[in-house]
C-alpha cells in the first residue's frame, strides 16, 4: 500500500535513483537462460549448498497486451485509448532477463512486461536464487510501487522469501532482491506478486512454477523401458508417468481495472466484475496460437503473451496438465471424450499417510482460486478434443459473440507425429 | 497501488488507530496467555486470548438469544447486524461455539428477540426436535413455506432444539428463516462435536490428534452494508444489488482478526483468528494445530494460508476415510489452498516445520541477504523481525514502529480470491489473518 504520507517522504528519492539503479541491475548476470533449461552456471555465494545451484533474474515492470481480435468495445475502458498499436490493454507483468549480458538490456524492458509470467521449473533439492528487478512502471511515474515474488504454495517458508511486504520486504524501484529456495516437494505451485496483491495479481503478475521428482530419470514400478522418465511425484509406482507436460495458469482479466490503472484512477476491487477469461494470459482463439518470445516483434499483437496452451501429442502417450488457478474465480475445466485422472491437489500427490492413493477420474476439474490440480490424461485415438471452463459464462471474449475465453485443443496425432517434448507447452 | 485522496486520508486515520491498537494487542496477548497459563484450571469460562473459546456445559444445554447490535470495521464503519449470543449475555458475532460430545444430547434453547420470527437448523445433525416434535419444514394455511424448521416467535417467542451429537467434526448452526436475510444479518455459528473418551482428536482417527492448546475456527462470512442499512431503516432491500464488502473471520476483517478473544475495543466480536505456534518438532512439539473452517457465507472462500500446507482430515463433521472396516484407510490430503463452499466445514491440522534449521553463524542462507535498509517497508510499522533467522531481530530504521517481539515469523493466511482480502476494495484486510512461529524456546515476552 503506497499511501501519501509515504511518497512524500520517500517518493522523490526512488524515482531520481530509477535508472541508476537500472543500471546496476544488469551488472550481475546469472547463468540460465531459461528457467527450465537444464545446464546453470552457480554464480552465487554457495555457503551451505546441498543442491544444484539455479539461478533466475526476473524484472518486474508494466506493459501492453492484446486480447483477442474482434472483442467489442467497452468504452472508456476497452480497447484502451492510451495503449500503442495492436495492443489493447494495460498490464504489469514479470519479464526473465536473466541470459540479458548488459545493464541496458534489462533497464529496456521497462514497459514490456509479459502476461502469463516466464514459466519457472525446478528439480528437488535445488538451491534456487531468483532475483527480482523492479524497473518501475512506464505508464505511471507518479507510483512508485514495490514488487515482491511469493512462490505460493512453498512448504515451510521463511518470511524474508516469501513475498508479503507487510511481513517482510518490498523490492523498491531501481533495486533487487534475491530469493533464495530449496524445494523439497515435488509438484505443481504458482508465483505472484504480493504487493498490494488484488491489484498487481489481477495486472498480471502471475506465473506457474513447478517442481521436478527426484524420482525422475529412474525406472521404478511396472514402467517399460523406451519411455521418457519423467514424473509428477515421487510416486514409487510409475502411476504419476507423462510423455509431455503442459501448464496453464488461470487468470480473470478486468478490463475497467487496467484501464482505471493506465489513467491514474482507483477500483473498487470488490466491484470485481471480470471481461476476459484467461489460459497463460490468453483468451480462446488466442490459446491455441504458437509459442512466442516476447523479443521478437513477428509476434505481432501476442508478443507479450508468448505461452502457448496448445496441447498436442501422440495417441496413448500420457499428458500431464498443470492447472493453476491465480483468478478470483473457480473453474472447473471439462475435457472432452478423454478422461481426465486427478493425480494431485495443490502439489499434494492424492495419498493417505498409510500410502492409500485416491486418484480421481473425471471429466470435469473444479480449480478455486489459489489452487493448483495435476491431471493425467491419456488420448486413444487421434483428433481435436476441447478442454474449456465449463461455465459457458466464461467462453466469451468481453461480451461478443462466439466462442472465446477459457478454452484450448487438445490435439492427438497418430503415433510418431510429434516428436519428443523438451519443453513445456511445446 | 494508490488510494486516492479521500481514502489516502481517511486510511491515514485508520493507521494510526491501528497502529495503537496493535500495540495494545501484543501487550494483551503476552499478558492473557501468562494469565491463561496459571489459571487454566480454574474453569472452563477462563478467558483465552486467543485460539477457540469454547462454550461447554455439563448438560450440553444451552439458552441463546436472538439480537440486533453493532459490529465494527477496520476502516472505520459500524455494521448494524443480527446475531446469537448466550442469553445470559449480550449480542455478539457469530454466534458461540458451542463445543460437546459426540453421542451425548444437547439442548439448544432459543430466545428471540428480533421484529420477526427466527430459528436455528443443524445441518448435519439427526432427528433434531422442536419443542419435542420432529424438526419439520413450516407451511402456512396456504401450504407456502414459512420457515425450514419450527421457528420462535417474533419478539419475544422462544423454542427448544434437541438432539443427540452427531459424529465428531464441526459443523455450522444457523438460521432457518428468512435464510437469506437473517443469514446476512449475521445469525450463524459454530459447533464442535469431540470424539467420546478422545477430545484431543478431531475424529475417532487416533491420526487426527492436534494439540489442544491451539484449537482455532476460522468461521467465514461477509457482509454487504447496503443490505444491513436498509433492514435497520426498516427498508426493502434490492438483493439483485447484492455486493459484499466486508469478509469476516469470526466475525472480524484484517487487521481487527489479530486482536485477542474477548478485546475491549471489540466488544461484541469476542473472538479473535490468530494462530499462534511454535515449530514442529517430534520430540518436544509433534501435535499440529487445528483450524475448523466454516462457510457461513453464500460464495466459497478459497482460503490460502502461507507458509505451510495443511492436512485435511475432516469434512463436514466425517472423517475423511476408506471404507475398510477393520482399518479405514486415510484418505487425508495436504493442500495450500482450502476451497469452502458455502454451508461446508473443513477441518485441517496445520504446523511449521524449520526443514533447513538455518543459523546466521553455523548454517547460513547460502545467498547474499539483501540490505534491509535498501529495501521498501510498507507502512509505519512492521511485524519483520528483520532478519531470515526464526529468533532473532535485527536493526530497525529509527522511523519504524516495531511490532515483532523476539524475532518470531508471521504468515498470513486470507482468500485468495484477492477481493475478498480486502476492506472495501482497500488491500491487505478483509478475510485474512496471520499465523505467529515462535521460535523452539519461545519468545521471552509471550
Amino acid at each position: 500500500m503506497t499511501d501519501e504520507t509515504r511518497s512524500e517522504t520517500t517518493g522523490p528519492g526512488r524515482r531520481a535513483m530509477l535508472l541508476g539503479g537500472a543500471g546496476a541491475v544488469g551488472s550481475v548476470l546469472l547463468g540460465t537462460r531459461l528457467s527450465f533449461a537444464q545446464p546453470t552456471r552457480p554464480t552465487v555465494v554457495q555457503a551451505a549448498a546441498s543442491g544444484t545451484a539455479k539461478s533466475v533474474h526476473l524484472a518486474g515492470t508494466d506493459g501492453w497486451v492484446s486480447m483477442p481480435a474482434g472483442s467489442p468495445p467497452d468504452l472508456p475502458f476497452f480497447p484502451d485509448s492510451l495503449a500503442p498499436s495492436p495492443f489493447d490493454t494495460y498490464v504489469f507483468g514479470f519479464r526473465d532477463v536473466t541470459a540479458m549480458a548488459t545493464a541496458q538490456e534489462v533497464a529496456a524492458v521497462r514497459g514490456k512486461a509479459q502476461i502469463s509470467a516466464p514459466m519457472l521449473a525446478f528439480d528437488e533439492g535445488d538451491d534456487v536464487t531468483i532475483k527480482l528487478s523492479n524497473l518501475g512502471l512506464l505508464m505511471r511515474p507518479d507510483l512508485f510501487d514495490g514488487h515482491t515474488l511469493h512462490w505460493h504454495g512453498f512448504v515451510n517458508a521463511i518470511p524474508l522469501f516469501d513475498g508479503v511486504p507487510e511481513l517482510s520486504l518490498a523490492v523498491p524501484i531501481g533495486r533487487d532482491l534475491s530469493y533464495f529456495y530449496r524445494p523439497h516437494d515435488a509438484g505443481t505451485y504458482m508465483y505472484h506478486c504480493h504487493f498490494e496483491d488484488v491489484e498487481h495479481v489481477q495486472m498480471g503478475m502471475t506465473g506457474m512454477v513447478f517442481v521436478r521428482p527426484k524420482q525422475n530419470g529412474t525406472r521404478v514400478g511396472n514402467v517399460p523401458t523406451g519411455v521418457r522418465l519423467a514424473y509428477a511425484y515421487n510416486d514409487g509406482d510409475g502411476s504419476t508417468r507423462y510423455d509431455r507436460e503442459f501448464a496453464f495458469m488461470i487468470t480473470e482479466l478486468w478490463s475497467a481495472a487496467h484501464y482505471r490503472d493506465a489513467h491514474i484512477q482507483v477500483s473498487d476491487w470488490t466491484d470485481y466484475a471480470p471481461s476476459f477469461w484467461l489460459l497463460n494470459g490468453r483468451g480462446y482463439p488466442d490459446t491455441i496460437a504458437p509459442n512466442g518470445d516476447p523479443q521478437v516483434t513477428a509476434g505481432g499483437r501476442l508478443q507479450y503473451q508468448p505461452i502457448s496452451s496448445l496441447i498436442t501429442c501422440n495417441v496413448g502417450e500420457t499428458v500431464l496438465l498443470r492447472l493453476s488457478n491465480l483468478g478470483y474465480q473457480n473453474h472447473p475445466l471439462t475435457l472432452d471424450n478423454v478422461d481426465m485422472q486427478v493425480i494431485a491437489k495443490d502439489a499434494s500427490l492424492l495419498r493417505g499417510r498409510d500410502g492409500s492413493t485416491n486418484y480421481q477420474v473425471t471429466n470435469t476439474v473444479d480449480v478455486g482460486p489459489g489452487e493448483s490440480r495435476d491431471v493425467l490424461v491419456t488420448p486413444r485415438q487421434p483428433g481435436e478434443y476441447l478442454l474449456y471452463d465449463r461455465n459457458y459464462a466464461y467462453l466469451g471474449n468481453g461480451g461478443g459473440p462466439g466462442w472465446g475465453g477459457m478454452m484450448t485443443v487438445l490435439r492427438v496425432g497418430a503415433a510418431g507425429t510429434y516428436a519428443p517434448q523438451t519443453q513445456p507447452n511445446t | 497501488m494508490r488510494l486516492n485522496r479521500t481514502r489516502a486520508r481517511t486510511r491515514d486515520a485508520a493507521s494510526a488507530a491501528r497502529l495503537r491498537r496493535r500495540s495494545g494487542i501484543l501487550a494483551a496477548v503476552g499478558a492473557l496467555v501468562a494469565a491463561v497459563a496459571i489459571g487454566s484450571t480454574a474453569g472452563a469460562q477462563a478467558a483465552t486470548s486467543e485460539g477457540l473459546l469454547c462454550q461447554t456445559d455439563p448438560h450440553q444445554t444451552f439458552s441463546l438469544t436472538a439480537r440486533t447490535g453493532y459490529i465494527s470495521t477496520p476502516d472505520g464503519n459500524s455494521i448494524y447486524m443480527w446475531g446469537y449470543g448466550m442469553s445470559s449475555g449480550q449480542f455478539q458475532l457469530p454466534g458461540p461455539v458451542l463445543c460437546v460430545t459426540s453421542g451425548q444430547p444437547v439442548t439448544v434453547i432459543l430466545h428471540n428477540t428480533l421484529t420477526e420470527p427466527t430459528s436455528i437448523v443443524f445441518p448435519g445433525q439427526k432427528a433434531v426436535k422442536a419443542n419435542g416434535n420432529p424438526a419439520q419444514p413450516q407451511l402456512d394455511t396456504g401450504g407456502s413455506l414459512t420457515s425450514m424448521v419450527q421457528a420462535a416467535d417474533a419478539t419475544d417467542g422462544s423454542v427448544t432444539y434437541t438432539f443427540t451429537a452427531g459424529s465428531p467434526g464441526t459443523y455450522l448452526y444457523s438460521s432457518g428463516t428468512d435464510v437469506t436475510k437473517q443469514q446476512q444479518m449475521g445469525l450463524y455459528g459454530a459447533l464442535v462435536v469431540r470424539p467420546a473418551g478422545a477430545a484431543g482428536q478431531v475424529n475417532d482417527r487416533t491420526d487426527s490428534a492436534f494439540s489442544p492448546q491451539h484449537e482455532y475456527v476460522f468461521l467465514l462470512s461477509e457482509v454487504d452494508p447496503e443490505v444491513h442499512l436498509a433492514v435497520e431503516r426498516s427498508q426493502p432491500v434490492d438483493w439483485s444489488a447484492y455486493n459484499a464488502r466486508y469478509y469476516l473471520i469470526n466475525g472480524r476483517s484484517m487487521p481487527d482478526t489479530l486482536a485477542p478473544n474477548n478485546a475491549s475495543w471489540l466488544p461484541s466480536q469476542p473472538y479473535g483468528a490468530l494462530v499462534h505456534i511454535k515449530p514442529w518438532d517430534a520430540a518436544t512439539n509433534p501435535l499440529p494445530a487445528v483450524i475448523r473452517y466454516l462457510n457461513a457465507g453464500r460464495v466459497s472462500y478459497p482460503f490460502h494460508p502461507h507458509g505451510s500446507d495443511e492436512r485435511v482430515v475432516n469434512k463436514d463433521g466425517h472423517a475423511l476415510q476408506g471404507t475398510s472396516s477393520t482399518a479405514p484407510q486415510d484418505l487425508s490430503y495436504l493442500k495450500y489452498d482450502i476451497d469452502v463452499m458455502p454451508g461446508q466445514t473443513v477441518d485441517a491440522l496445520m504446523d511449521w516445520r524449520d526443514v533447513e534449521h538455518w543459523d546466521a553463524t553455523t548454517n547460513p542462507i547460502p545467498t547474499q541477504l539483501p540490505v534491509i535498509t535498501d529495501q521498501l517497508l510498507v507502512g509505519a510499522d512492521t511485524w519483520f523481525s528483520e532478519s531470515p533467522y526464526l529468533g532473532t531481530k535485527g536493526s530497525y530504521p529509527a522511523n519504524i514502529t516495531v511490532n515483532n517481539e523476539c524475532g518470531e515469523y508471521y504468515h498470513v493466511a486470507h482468500s485468495h480470491a484477492l477481493q475478498q482480502a480486502t476492506n472495501y476494495g482497500a488491500a491487505f484486510g478483509g478475510m485474512m489473518t496471520v499465523f505467529r512461529i515462535d521460535p523452539a524456546a519461545g519468545c521471552p515476552t509471550s
